[in-house]
């Protein structure tokens, strides 16, 4: 009993620990004056984490705008309400699916990436001979990669709410023959853009900052073998995904909750 | 001033878990000689030059580099001072996302501001002491391991370090480029007069270039002196590793209990 | 540096669509039309009974969106709600002081707001007047009632 205690205290010791360790971290490297260099190293990684997960963001957007529309329509149409089908759409994708599911997507294509490559730059000795050098690794490696995060996703979830509009469109008027002014004009009348594509911005920004966050650090702080490797990138999917979702639910419950 | 050790060690002690790994290490390593550390493997040597080099923090003891004291300087002027050095990694340490031209440059430029022309005839003059020119363009990926080391000695070089540290630089390479890496950091150190620590347990190549050698086994160092004083050490340990004797003080077998009581006992068990 | 170009365009591309997605879901998908605050004066309407209409709902006259609610608040010397609405700058004096303000339902279940009806006073609202003829939300649980009380003593 004692011995499942001191086990019990011991684990949340280590939580404490890791959780003070990437607090650390993360102030570490996110500071620091921005060098002509640096933005070089930023675009650089931009183009890794921002338009290389483009396309899958993209794709699963428009799928996902259709199949709303689909399903919707059919929900709507009981009701005589598909004119409202638009402002289903909308509202859904900005609101909850654009950032979570744009968030989901990033951390599985960008972040676990992101932890492969720092993780293999610590297993082969790179970021310490870099220190032997003299240049802090957390400004050269982890800082462009962790505001490259966070800027492409929130830009991500935008060609996802958009695309995923337009998919609702090609099915819902194209296809399903909703009016195309009350597609677009019940939309309009609905969304408010501070209230709905601000605060999923807002959300947005929050994941971003997660994710890129967990993603940098269990590549920074893996144990450097192969297999630390293959378990950190698990890692940083499966907690990044847990955190998307929790922070998701706490974030809705803030903004459009009754207490808001 | 001048003849005064380059690097000093007193009283170094370090541990990781409840694992010791050094207990008390002194060691002086003289300006401008190569000096080598030795020992079987699993000794720590590696973890050595990290707490030389500042990146591991000792549990006891200090350490000095021309007289400063490593674990007491500031982050930064810790980085000051590594400029100041060099070192040679196992695996080479190459930046992966970066040609042999960029890594060579890199120290020159986070460290310099020379115009690129300048840097171009640096980096050109480090790669062709290392006999590397024509492999400027090529990725690390594409460079045979003796390559990939004989690259990343000319970024440890580029700056011009007073100090070189390197980490098993003959380990895993093939006779000839062997022999290369032997003969460049013996030159390097000849004509450039720089203060190198190798650490090594490929004996025959590290006692033919060093000018002292430090013998480290159980985290002590059990015996120190030069080449040729080793050679003929009356320690049993000491020439059954200078010698290279399979089995001696310095046991064969991983400790267990005897052989055959082992054997009885899991018969037993099944 | 012929590959690091390419890139850049690429980078540079991916960050104008962000931009040019978040003006479509601005202009497109809120209907956020560029008006400049200030270019709207207030008037005020009671009304016994608001029903569901909230801050932000539409303002219409004719079926065409002239303002909005900008809040909702409850007078106390009347106990009915009093509503500020927002209205376009053009129609400043040029609403007939007998304007009728109606909140309506915009299909059976949708959003309320509020029509504006104008009468045929020659003198007219100014910023900060009260609209005096209105007429409250329709609830259909009254409505429900009066039916059924018509029913009983027909």
């Amino acid at each position: 009993m004692i011995q499942r205690i001191w086990r019990l205290g011991r684990r949340g010791c280590e939580l404490l620990e890791a959780l003070g360790r990437s607090g650390q971290f993360l102030l570490q490297s996110a500071v620091g004056v921005p060098s002509r260099e640096g933005w070089y190293l930023w675009l650089r990684q931009m183009h890794f984490v921002g338009v290389l997960s483009l396309a899958i963001v993209l794709v699963s957007g428009l799928f996902i705008g259709m199949v709303m529309a689909l399903q919707g329509y059919t929900i709507l149409v009981d009701f005589g309400a598909e004119q409202a089908l638009g402002q289903m759409v909308a509202l859904s994708l900005l609101r909850e699916l654009a950032p979570v599911v744009a968030a989901l997507l990033f951390a599985g294509r960008a972040g676990s990436a992101l932890t492969a490559e720092i993780g293999l730059m610590k297993a082969t000795e790179q970021l310490t001979s870099m220190e032997m050098i003299g240049v802090d690794p957390l400004r050269r490696v982890v800082a462009p990669r962790l505001w490259a995060g966070f800027v492409a996703l929130p830009l991500l979830t935008i060609g996802f709410s958009v695309v995923g509009i337009y998919g609702g469109y090609l099915v819902g008027v194209e296809w399903l023959g909703v009016f195309e002014g009350s597609y677009w004009g019940n939309m309009q009348a609905s969304v408010d853009f501070v209230g709905d594509v601000g605060n999923g911005m807002v959300k947005s920004l929050v994941f971003a900052l997660v994710v890129t966050w967990i993603a940098v650090f269990q590549g920074y702080d893996l144990i450097p073998t192969s297999e630390g490797i293959s378990r950190a990138t698990t890692r940083t999917v499966v907690y990044s995904s847990l955190a998307v979702l929790g922070l998701d639910f706490v974030l809705t419950a803030l903004m459009f909750g009754e207490f808001s | 001033m001048s003849d005064s050790p380059f690097v000093v060690v007193e009283g170094l002690s370090f541990s990781r878990g409840d694992k010791d790994i050094f207990s008390g290490i002194d060691l002086r390593v003289p300006r401008g000689k190569i000096t080598a550390i030795m020992g079987p493997s699993g000794t720590g040597k590696t973890t050595l030059l990290k707490l030389i080099g500042g990146q591991l923090v000792p549990d006891a003891g200090r350490i000095w580099i021309d007289g400063h004291e490593v674990h007491a300087l500031s982050r930064k002027a810790l980085f000051v001072l590594r400029r100041r050095m060099g070192m040679l990694f196992q695996s080479g340490a190459l930046f992966s996302d970066l040609s042999v031209y960029e890594n060579v440059a890199f120290p020159l430029r986070v460290h310099t501001n020379l115009p690129g022309a300048m840097i171009r005839d640096v980096v050109l003059m480090k790669l062709q002491a290392v006999g590397l020119r024509g492999a400027r363009d090529l990725m690390p990926a594409e460079l045979s391991g003796g390559m990939a080391r004989r690259v990343a000695l000319a970024r440890a070089i580029a700056l011009d370090p007073e100090l070189i540290l390197y980490d098993e630089p003959f380990v895993g390479q093939d006779p000839i480029s062997m022999g290369v890496l032997v003969q460049l950091i013996k030159r390097l150190n000849e004509a450039l007069g720089l203060t190198a620590v190798v650490v090594s347990h490929d004996i025959k190549e590290t006692l033919s270039i060093a000018d002292y050698v430090y013998v480290i086994a159980d985290g002590q160092v059990m015996a120190h002196g030069t080449p040729t004083t080793l050679d003929v050490d009356d320690d049993p340990r000491v020439s059954q590793f200078v010698h290279g004797e399979p089995d001696g003080p310095v046991p064969f077998h991983y400790p267990a209990s005897d052989f055959f009581t082992d054997i009885l006992d899991s018969g037993g068990r099944q | 540096m012929k590959r690091s170009k390419t890139m850049e365009l690429g980078v540079g591309l991916f960050m104008l669509a962000g931009i040019l997605g978040l003006l479509f879901l601005g202009l497109r998908v809120s209907g956020l039309a560029f008006s400049p605050p200030g270019d709207t004066f207030r008037l005020e309407a009671n009304f016994a009974n608001i029903g569901s209409l909230k801050p932000r709902a539409r303002v219409t006259m004719s079926g065409v969106t002239v303002g909005r609610v900008s809040s909702i608040e409850l007078d106390t010397d009347w106990y009915d709600a009093r509503v500020i609405l927002e209205i376009d700058r053009a129609l400043e004096d040029r609403l007939s002081r007998d304007t009728t303000a109606a909140i309506l339902t915009a299909g059976l279940l949708g959003e309320q707001y509020v029509g504006l009806t104008v009468g045929g006073d020659p003198e007219t609202l100014g910023d900060g007047d009260t609209i005096r003829d209105t007429q409250s939300a329709v609830v259909l649980e009254e409505l429900i009632q009066q039916f059924v009380s018509n029913m009983i003593s027909d």
